[in-house]
């Protein structure tokens, strides 16, 4: 008898194994083949795709989007939704000018001093709104949809109010050209800082033990906190990094556009969930792979491209964001309801 | 070296556990002996730390312990595997077993050296399982075997088992025993939870029963028949328990003709049951007579194979389409699947029924009927308290269960499917489920009961189906019933 | 178990306590609290022409918060709700001016109206109860793409030249000195409370929002429940959309912008549960008398409108933590 159970395991083995590869590569596969597809009808279309200048372009909003589509698939692979994250960024980049506008008056001429602090209360709101996000969701279990839905609300209203949705100009001129313009052999200085953040999440994700408490307390609360594992320290964690990541988004989206603007972000909650969705990242969380987020949003960023040389309305952007939202969630459902028959 | 007394623990005021002392020795097995309900799951989550107690005193290793969490309990030495795992489906076996422990320098986590020590913590078991699958892949019964393993990762002192067998086929078994005494060996305490008598005088040096959250005693294994333990277990002679059910086989109204599901957690399975008896489906957790259950009544995709009630062939089941052909299903978790907690009592009995004609109208719902319609069914369960508007939340699990049941007397329902219809609820509530089984079968229904518990089964069942990994392997008579008999098929062996 | 540790308080075997009145009635009593606060700092908040004013503006959003409990009540969610109402109002009114702009048109963008929002609705329920996907998600998608047509079919501008008579109708005219749309708003609650009182519909939304699996397993069939919540859902978003253009005499592509917003907190304010099967109507119209009064107040009172954007956000959270309380199971 224990002799058939022991065959029997390894009879099993390859099978599972098998089919946990054939799951990567069913995610893996619906983004590589979408971004290839992108890549390819666009570069036909349109040649202009394929003009450095404007690849250039296509990876600083690359840069743009990963950031804080990563700081999502954080939050979400730790079971959550963090639909203010357009909002931090919108409040970030307000905060950034306004520090840079008042900090150049106190300090003339000590650009990079100024610079640096704005960095970092940036850095620090965005770090809060995260803290206050996690308290809520993880003190009194309120469902992470709403809380973060409310947070949006207060965040863009504080922006609006500050700003009375004017720009705020007069980020130190070394700023826009050494960040949001630079380059650094060869490459944006944006896309290096977002290859930046993608490395530490993958390594983050893979080889330290954060990272596995954050894919428990998403997978199985419950059986995360029996496990020995503080499921309220993990989301703490998981939410304020989300929202560091936002207001470094924040900060280098002023950089790019060289004032502070409280009216960016709008779609950003739906372009970072889609990132994450077509990444692979589980709604109910658990599962979500940085590299895979990344290739969704090169895919991403690579139709939008597309559509502005085509010159489709802005406007119709963002049919086509939801229509793509929808439809891979839609595809997963079918694919996963055909597997199991 | 571990000891507790007056430990009493209450719910919603309802005492779960009281004044209850327990102790366990170094290199101790103790067993804990109790019907469902009967506070066995409140002491051991208590000493492992899940919840807090209210009263009692807790000491381990002369050291008294004013609170514990899970994470503290398992500091001091104190590890469980609940019959519920605490395994996280998405991460890997060696992830889990190491979850909340992991192995690091610096930030970085030792993944070389935990992959080793576990492959040494399972060989040591001889358990064979594969290390980097995600655990939502396993079989129970290789999940169980993760939870184990991982329990002992940080070599307790003391280790609470809970139904650990419950789903493990005798080979897997007899390694869970040579593990125990292993254990045991090395000084190692350890609190065993089983319904089996054999288990328990295997493995145990001490049993303590309890019965309706009191302790009824503690006495030596070796000193004490099993008729002794059931006796003190039961608190009255087993057969005031079950009532004497007179079977008058009738024509046969189900039939179940070799029934494969898209799963596979069924593979060819056949049975029939006839109008006027009750046919009983026996096996481990997870052996697929639940599941079998539920294809019947449309839960699962049946791939192939043939459902017939009264001869006639039931094409696509569907949930709503065999209530109107007269079949009845309760499943075996309410919680989950059976009641919407958070409306009323009413609401629950009537969710099914709403579209009799007392009930309603086309669309229009009779809700002034309403306390009409369920006034019978719920006086006949002696629901308690009979308040047909508190939320069903609020009632006790042997009420919950009967709010379910009243479902299934609604109208005159031909076929009745129980699957473990007294999990989590009373001895009294049992009784309760009990006789209206009786009622049901000698007004001519044809009864199917799933269950775990073994007496129900040889007590109350005309035959017996036993299940083993999704195939039926054995039909007993009447005649043939005895735990020995049925436990003989559950591993699949002597089919 | 563990849900079970809180033990229920003591109170209630000592009858009703002041703790239990004010547990019960606390949003009522925040009503009149919040209402006095601002008429000490503004007697016209206090004054009969107010009243009027805010039975009036309570009107459209408890509609808009009716809609959005239709689908919590199921544990769903409706994001894409306050962009339908963009676009029934920008859609309704292409098609009655294209039908002439005179009072026969309304018939036209009646049609337009409740076509627009089926299809919308219809495809929200599709998804999510027929092919599974996430409702918030789903939503949060078809928001956008609503969007993207309710802000580019008139070419982003507002559609002026509507019939007189719609304004006239079910803006202006008060039968027995009360406006059309308190009318309307009061027999969409009776109507609906009937529907969720009276109706194996009704029940059906309660069960599946409290228990999807046990309703199943009871033999609801959940899949045209669903999708009939989520089309209803958007069916009385058109209505509300109507009544709004009738209001400003023009279909404007921006009208529903932070309508989902406000919806969703007047039920969840007013107690819709959003882990489903608790709540009502009734819950939904209180909350939306509670938004209005809170922003009505702070209208009087000259408080900045980006203001009243954080205080919507506050009241979400804090209306949420006040009723988890009594959701503890």
């Amino acid at each position: 008898m224990s002799s058939e159970t022991a065959t029997m395991t390894v009879a099993n083995a390859p099978s599972h194994r098998a089919s946990r590869i054939d799951r990567f590569l069913m995610q893996g596969g619906i983004v590589i083949t979408f971004l290839v597809v992108a890549v390819v009808a666009t570069a036909l279309i349109e040649p202009r795709f394929l003009n450095r200048l404007n690849l250039l372009n296509v990876m600083r909003n690359f840069a743009l989007l990963l950031i804080p589509s990563l700081a999502q698939m954080l939050v979400m692979t730790a079971g959550g939704f963090d639909l203010s994250v357009g909002a931090v960024v919108a409040a970030t980049s307000v905060v950034t000018a306004a520090v840079m506008l008042v900090g150049s008056g106190y300090f003339p001429g000590m650009e990079l001093v100024v610079i640096l602090a704005s960095l970092v209360i940036a850095l620090g709101v965005g770090a809060l709104v995260g803290l206050v996000n996690a308290g809520l969701v993880a003190t009194f279990s309120l469902s992470p949809f709403m809380v973060t839905l409310a947070m949006m609300s207060v965040l863009m209203g504080i922006a609006l109010y500050f700003t009375q949705g004017i720009p705020i100009y007069g980020v130190a001129d070394s700023f826009i050209a050494n960040v949001g313009r630079g380059q650094f052999l060869g490459l944006p200085i944006v896309l290096w800082i977002g290859l930046a953040v993608l490395a530490a999440c993958i390594v983050m994700q893979r080889f330290t033990s954060l990272g596995r408490h954050i894919y428990a307390v998403g997978s199985d609360q419950r059986s995360a906190r029996l496990s020995g594992v503080s499921t309220g320290r993990t989301l703490l964690v998981a939410y304020m990094l989300a929202g560091l990541l936002a207001a470094l988004t924040g900060f280098l989206m002023t950089s790019r556009l060289g004032s502070g603007q409280s009216t960016i972000g709008g779609t950003l909650a739906l372009e970072t969930i889609a990132a994450a969705v077509i990444g692979g990242v589980s709604l109910r969380g658990g599962v979500g792979r940085a590299e895979l987020v990344a290739l969704a949003a090169l895919f991403l960023s690579v139709i939008a491209n597309a559509m502005n040389l085509v010159q489709v309305d802005s406007k119709y952007q963002t049919l086509v964001l939801g229509a793509v939202l929808i439809i891979s969630l839609a595809i997963e459902r079918l694919l996963l309801r055909k597997r199991q028959s | 070296m571990l000891e507790v007394t007056g430990f009493t623990k209450r719910f919603r005021g309802v005492a779960a556990l009281d004044n209850v002392d327990f102790s366990l020795n170094e290199g101790e097995v103790h067993a804990l002996l109790g019907e469902n309900g009967a506070g066995k799951s409140t002491l051991i989550n208590l000493i492992a730390g899940t919840f807090p107690w209210a009263e009692g005193v807790y000491r381990i290793n002369g050291r008294t312990i004013t609170s514990l969490t899970p994470h503290v309990a398992q500091e001091i030495g104190i590890a469980a595997v609940f019959q519920e795992f605490s395994l996280v489906p998405d991460l890997t076996v060696v992830e889990n077993i190491f979850l909340g422990r992991e192995q690091s320098s610096g930030l970085f986590l030792k993944r070389k050296q935990m992959r080793q020590a576990a492959v040494e913590l399972l060989d040591s078991l001889g358990f064979h399982l594969p290390l980097d699958e995600n655990v939502a892949f396993l079989s129970r019964a290789q999940k169980q075997m993760v939870e184990i393993a991982k329990a002992l990762r940080m070599s307790p002192k003391v280790l609470i088992l809970d139904e650990p067998t419950a789903s493990l086929t005798d080979g897997e078994a007899e390694k869970l025993f040579n593990a125990v005494a292993l254990l045991k060996a090395r000084g190692v305490g350890i609190i065993y939870v089983s319904h089996r008598m054999s288990e328990i005088r295997n493995l145990s040096d001490r049993v303590t029963v309890l019965r309706g959250g009191k302790k009824i005693g503690t006495v030596v294994t070796a000193e004490i028949s099993d008729e002794g333990l059931i006796e003190m277990m039961v608190g009255r002679p087993v057969e005031q328990l079950f009532p004497k059910i007179e079977h008058k086989p009738g024509p046969v109204r189900l039939e179940v003709r070799d029934l494969t599901t898209e799963k596979r957690s069924v593979i060819g399975a056949s049975f029939t049951a006839r109008a006027g008896e009750v046919v009983g489906l026996a096996g481990l957790v997870g052996c697929g007579r639940s599941e079998l259950c539920r294809a019947v009544f449309g839960l699962e995709v049946v791939e192939t194979g043939a459902i017939m009630l009264d001869d006639k062939a039931v094409e696509r089941p569907t949930p709503t389409s065999m209530l109107a052909a007269n079949v009845c299903y309760f499943p075996a978790d309410r919680g989950s699947e059976g009641l919407a907690l958070a409306r009323s009592a009413r609401e629950n009995a009537t969710m099914s029924s709403l579209d009799l004609p007392e009930l309603s109208s086309g669309p229009v719902l009779k809700f002034w009927r309403e306390n009409e319609t369920i006034k019978t069914p719920l006086a006949n369960l002696a629901l308690r308290p009979m308040a047909p508007e508190r939320k069903a939340s609020a009632f006790s699990g042997g009420n919950q269960q009967k709010l379910m049941l009243a479902r299934g007397l609604m109208k005159p329902f031909e076929v009745y499917l129980f699957d473990e219809p007294t999990v989590g609820i009373d001895v009294g509530a049992k009784a309760d489920v009990y006789n209206l089984i009786k009622s049901l079968v000698e007004a001519g229904a044809c009864v199917v009961v799933s269950t775990s518990e073994l007496p129900e089964l040889i007590n109350l069942a005309s035959r017996v189906y036993v299940m083993h990994e999704g195939k039926v392997v054995a039909e007993l008579a009447k005649h043939e019933l005895s735990e020995a008999q049925v436990l003989s098929h559950y591993f699949g062996g002597h089919a | 178990m563990s849900m079970e540790a809180k033990t229920q308080p003591m109170a209630r075997l000592s009858g009703l306590s002041l703790m239990d009145v004010l547990r019960v009635a606390r949003l009522p009593i925040a009503i009149v609290v919040v209402l006095m606060l601002f008429g000490l700092v503004e007697p016209r908040v206090l004054s009969l022409g107010n009243f009027r004013n805010i039975a009036l503006q309570t009107s459209y959003l408890a509609i808009f918060a009716m809609a959005q409990t239709m689908v919590l009540l199921t544990r769903g969610f409706d994001l894409s709700l306050g962009y339908t109402v963009s676009l029934v109002s920008v859609a309704a009114s292409m098609a009655m001016v294209a039908m002439g702009g005179g009072d026969a048109s309304i018939l036209y963008g009646v049609g337009a109206a409740l076509l627009v929002a089926g299809v919308i609705g219809l495809a929200n329920g599709v998804l999510i109860a027929g092919i599974g996907i996430n409702p918030l998600v789903t939503t949060l998608g078809m928001a956008n793409i609503v969007l993207a047509f309710a802000s580019t079919i008139s070419g982003g501008f507002p559609v002026t030249g509507l019939p007189k008579g719609l304004t006239a109708e079910f803006a202006q005219r008060s039968p027995l000195s009360i406006p059309m749309p308190i009318w309307i708003a009061a027999l969409v609650f009776v109507l609906l409370f009937l529907v969720l009182k009276a109706t194996r519909f009704g029940r059906s939304l309660y069960i599946i929002g409290a228990n999807p699996r046990a309703a199943v397993a009871a033999g609801i069939r959940t899949v045209p429940v669903l999708v009939a919540a989520y089309t209803l859902c958007a069916l009385l978003a058109a209505l509300g959309a109507l009544l709004l253009t009738a209001r400003t005499g023009s279909g404007e592509p921006n009208l529903g912008g932070n309508l989902t917003l406000e919806a969703i907190a007047a039920a969840v304010v007013g107690g819709v549960r959003l882990s489903g099967g608790e709540g009502g109507v009734g819950a939904a119209v209180l909350g939306a008398l509670f938004v209005t009064v809170l922003s009505n107040g702070m209208n009087l009172v000259q408080i900045d409108g980006y203001l009243q954007q954080i205080c919507l956000g506050v009241i979400i959270i804090v209306s949420l933590i006040v009723n988890r309380d009594d959701a503890r199971r």
